[in-house]
């Protein structure tokens, strides 16, 4: 049988012969000098099944839900296959300090590929670099970025009930001299922070770390306010005192109309936004709210020096 | 922007960074530590990786608020190495993937021809070791989350046996399967309650055993006349203790000699770790994890019981595989 994203997933027993028949083929050919070496060959080979594997497609059947690689064209997914291969390949050659050349061209192996160079082009001088290049860059964009940066006061927040890790991220933040949030930190927590006595500090810290790691990775934080800035923009005025109202099925919805949130989590998030005081919401197919809601709904997702 | 904004914000880039990296064992009690180690132990984390094909293509086509949709998986990407450079691997294959201009990559037709018997039994042994691994991954990740990866898990584990039969070299194949009952018992997180106690004795099959004395005492100390084919038993072992595993038609019998004596004139209950892995055994009693003998241990320590009925046949190669993989931990105790 022949391999596709699909058959990987229903067929594995079936189109693997074919899928590692194709996965040697194409390695043998971008690793050029190293192609001979069989143990190089499998490497990059084990790394892509391996990738495979660890995204839930090879094998998964319909436990895993499906990626958007399985909605790729058969001819797409052979070119997203070859791509990755081709990385690997060059990977290897450069920890083996073997040259690559770094021609810049464009990608147009195909039916007379075994006459090509296949390093004649190269990722990184034609594509333009990817967001997100290296954890450094992803952490100042997290900064940078509206919405992330709303996301961790939301977090810090999340820590109201524990002085002393409130204090200690105070400091921190003084330390560090960020204005932005040692401010932040004034406003929300003055009460709060009075009176707490700064013993064991190293140890608040590594706790609210830890608090903070979990409530940025967890899937709840951002959707809270993704569903805050459906309601801004999807809120229709419905009577002449100024109240909005959007269904729950339009929040379940991206701007295009898709569907990318489901009933519960939409629930949950507005649950969270009564119990922050934002909204009214006792459990209606449609939430309606007043105009000034509306306003302290934006500002929930808006930086401080935005509104 | 000012410059002491840029420089407030490479600063708490920084700081965002140390805070996400989640140093092993910093600020953590020793059972945190361990459930983060457990984790991180199979170097990458399924919930994040899985999202990437996703997050990647909404970045591709600019979809709007795809940084707020994905937020968590952006905290996660600055703080683990691994999934940040699968990432990026991800993002550059999906990129030349989705161009207008794409060359067809051709398939050869022999490669199209093939079935499993033609492929390299290293690449077989690959497939199965990451399967096992994935399972590992996701059973390690919902112990952390407090979330069920069970089903996932069982489906891939089933997988791995089934295509490790295709390694016909007997160590080979329990080289490749050598984590199996580790993996498997990651699953096993609310036990039967017959094995709140600890087990009297834990066995494992001997895979490739021949007539060795140590069966041969096995044969003795159950007063069996015929001893059988060898390529009909499946021997078993703890410690220094031996067993057997025999068919009698569709019945699948288990024999233990040199028992405790405070196992002597007591029923025992048999835990099958990996029988609710596999479904082509009907054990006796229903439960594979607690399957009571049907007589007690004899004076001398010898018990033989049936343990349930199949169709498969110790005396076909493929189905000893199986029945092999299946009896890789064998535990037994007082049933009373």
């Amino acid at each position: 049988m022949l391999f596709s994203a699909r058959n990987l997933r229903y067929h594995i027993e079936d189109c693997y012969s074919s899928f590692c028949s194709f996965l040697q083929r194409r390695a043998k050919f971008y690793l050029r000098q190293l192609g001979h070496d069989s143990m190089e060959v499998d490497e990059v080979v084990a790394h892509i099944i391996e990738q495979l594997t660890r995204l839930g497609l090879i094998g998964a059947r319909d436990d895993q839900p499906p990626t958007l690689l399985e909605q790729l064209t058969d001819a797409q997914f052979l070119a997203f296959l070859n791509r990755s291969i081709k990385n690997k390949a060059i990977d290897r050659l450069r920890k083996k300090r073997l040259p690559v050349s770094l021609a810049a061209g464009i990608e147009t192996y195909g039916e007379v590929e075994e006459e090509k160079d296949p390093f004649e082009d190269r990722v990184e001088t034609v594509w333009s670099k990817p967001p997100f290049a290296t954890p450094e860059e992803a952490a100042l964009e997290a900064v940078k970025n509206t919405f992330l940066l709303v996301l961790l006061k939301e977090c810090i927040r999340l820590l109201g009930n524990a002085p002393h890790q409130l204090l200690a991220l105070e400091q921190e933040f003084e330390e560090l001299g960020v204005e932005e949030l040692v401010q932040f930190m004034h406003q929300e927590f003055d009460a709060q922070l009075t009176n707490v006595e700064a013993d064991h500090m190293s140890q608040h810290k590594d706790h609210a770390h830890k608090k903070l790691r979990l409530c940025l990775q967890g899937s709840s934080n951002n959707l809270r306010v993704l569903v805050a800035l459906r309601l801004s923009q999807y809120g229709q005025h419905a009577t002449k005192t100024g109240e909005r109202s959007v269904p729950i099925k339009q929040l379940m919805t991206d701007t295009q109309g898709k569907q990318d949130l489901s009933d519960q989590e939409v629930k949950r998030a507005l649950g969270y936004l009564v119990s922050r005081g934002l909204l009214n919401w006792q459990g209606e197919e449609i939430v309606r709210f007043s105009f000034a809601q509306a306003k302290r709904l934006a500002r929930y997702y808006e930086k401080e020096d935005e509104q | 922007m000012t410059e002491k904004n840029e420089s407030g914000n490479i600063q708490l880039a920084q700081w965002l960074q140390e805070v996400l990296a989640a140093p092993p064992g910093q600020g953590q009690t020793k059972v945190d530590a361990l459930r983060d180690e457990e984790v991180v132990a199979g170097n990458y984390h399924p919930q994040f990786y899985t999202q990437l094909p996703d997050f990647v293509m909404a970045l591709l086509k600019n979809e709007p608020y795809a940084i707020l949709r994905y937020a968590p998986l952006i905290y996660h990407l600055i703080g683990c190495r691994t999934c940040h450079t699968a990432y990026l691997e991800i993002y550059d294959a999906m990129k030349a993937a989705i161009r207008s201009d794409i060359v067809v990559v051709e398939v050869e037709e022999d490669e199209q021809m093939r079935s499993m018997v033609s492929v390299p039994i290293r690449m077989v042994e690959l497939l199965c070791e990451l399967l096992i691994d994935q399972a590992g991954a996701l059973l390690r990740q919902a112990r952390h989350d407090h979330t069920q990866n069970d089903e996932r898990a069982r489906l891939l584990l089933q997988q791995a046996i089934y295509i490790s039969l295709h390694i016909k070299q007997n160590n080979m194949r329990q080289h490749t399967l050598r984590n199996l009952v580790e993996v498997a018992t990651l699953a096993d997180t609310i036990p039967d309650p017959s094995e709140q106690n600890p087990a009297a004795h834990s066995y494992a099959s001997l895979v490739g055993s021949g007539n060795g004395s140590r069966n041969a005492r096995v044969w003795r100390g159950v007063h069996t006349l015929e001893r059988p084919d060898s390529q009909q038993v499946i021997y078993l072992q703890s410690g220094r203790l031996s067993g057997a595993i025999t068919q009698h038609e569709d019945t699948l019998e288990l024999h233990l000699v040199e028992l405790d004596k405070q196992l002597r004139g007591r029923y025992i209950n048999i835990s099958v770790l990996l029988g609710t892995l596999l479904e082509p055994v009907r054990w006796l009693g229903g439960n594979p994890r607690a399957i009571r003998s049907q007589a007690p241990v004899d004076a001398d320590g010898s018990l033989t019981t049936p343990l349930g009925t199949t169709e498969l046949r110790l005396s076909r190669a493929e189905d000893r595989y199986l029945l092999e993989t299946l009896f890789k931990k064998l535990d037994v105790r007082p049933a009373d």
